[in-house]
């Protein structure tokens, strides 16, 4: 197995932030925060495991002259309206939007499209508002919340199209990008 | 969990079986081996991220911010709110019981909408734990530039919309 740059982020910060907590809290909420990244890993392992499966298979069915008609850089606001549209559809948590933004990527969808995706299944994903938010924060408050962030997913996909001028925010290739 | 569980495995079982249809065997190997390349690099990082976002959510601290985010604190309360919502730690269901202790602390409805705005858009948490591991930092750079200035947004169209019904 290969370690990359980003492994080695992610293991400084988990000795740095764990340190920390040690010294604050003591063993035993290390402990328990321990406990709890490992269970919510075996929780999710089958989720992130469809969520791969699907981005997989999509890249077979799709192609990317398709994908890049519907949600190229050329599709307009039509594109970002699908690609909205598709985020707000997609069930499920991270762990399966991320793969699938993953393989829309790679079929050849446009920095706009993504962040249209991705926006919208997290600001408006019915997933989540059903179970957590509708019964946790109330009816009244769920419906202004969901009306007040209709238009942003758009607005999101519209700015990451002008962003991307800018060499920082350009994304690379896909196939160069897992490093 | 379970729902959404069969859902996902059922689109899985679905789409292989379009696949098969049309590519037979070969194209259902081809699609399990790139699903295999991308869960091999996230064999190591994904744990080590996991473990950094729950003591991410042990050391900071947030429920002493809600008197700064009250009905009248206007648009400053509404960006301080989308920041505070950005560092809820964990999953709607470590969140989800964080924001209400807000909300009935006093908070104000735009407020709130940012907060909950900011927590979707930002998300610390799902940051470190997926989407850098899945799509990395210029992915992530282009993302919060997009997405900045959108909970505050959230916060004064609800604030419009509280004002319209009133």
């Amino acid at each position: 197995m290969k370690i990359a740059g980003t492994d080695l982020v992610f293991l400084a910060l988990a000795t740095v932030t764990g340190t920390i907590a040690y010294v604050r809290l003591g063993p035993d909420a290390v402990l328990a925060a321990m406990l709890e990244a490992g269970s919510l890993l075996v929780l999710i392992l089958p989720q992130l495991a469809a969520g791969l499966l699907i981005g997989g298979l999509v890249t077979r069915l799709v192609s990317k002259d398709q994908v890049a008609r519907w949600l190229g850089g050329s599709s307009g606001l039509m594109g970002l309206a699908i690609a909205s549209l598709a985020g707000l559809l997609t069930p499920g948590g991270p762990f399966t939007s991320f793969p699938m933004v993953y393989a829309l990527w790679i079929a050849g969808a446009d920095a706009g499209a993504l962040i249209a995706f991705i926006t919208a299944w997290s600001l408006l994903g019915f997933n989540r508002l059903i179970i957590w938010e509708l019964p946790l924060l109330g009816l009244e408050f769920s419906v202004i919340r969901y009306l007040a962030c209709l238009p942003l997913p758009i607005l999101a996909g519209l700015i990451a199209r002008w962003l991307v001028r800018w060499p920082a925010f350009r994304l690379r290739d896909p196939d160069e990008a897992q490093e | 969990m379970s729902g959404p569980l069969i859902f996902i495995w059922g689109a899985v079982a679905i789409l292989g079986l379009l696949v098969w249809k049309r590519e037979g065997v070969p194209g259902l190997r081809a699609g399990s081996v790139s699903a295999l390349n991308i869960g091999r690099t996230l064999m190591l990082r994904l744990p080590l991220a996991l473990l950094a976002a729950s003591f991410l959510a042990l050391i900071i601290p947030l429920e002493h911010l809600s008197r700064f985010i009250g009905p009248e604190s206007g648009v400053l309360g509404i960006t301080l709110a989308a920041l505070v919502g950005g560092l809820l730690p964990g999953g709607p269901m470590a969140s989800f019981p964080i924001a209400i202790v807000f909300m009935n602390s006093g908070a104000g409805v735009p407020q709130m909408v940012a907060l909950i705005g900011g927590w979707s858009v930002f998300a610390l948490h799902r940051l470190l734990a997926y989407e850098a591991p899945i799509m990395g930092w210029r992915f992530i750079a282009l993302r919060l530039g997009s997405s900045m200035v959108l909970p505050v947004i959230a916060g004064l169209i609800a604030d419009l919309l509280l004002g319209l019904r009133a």
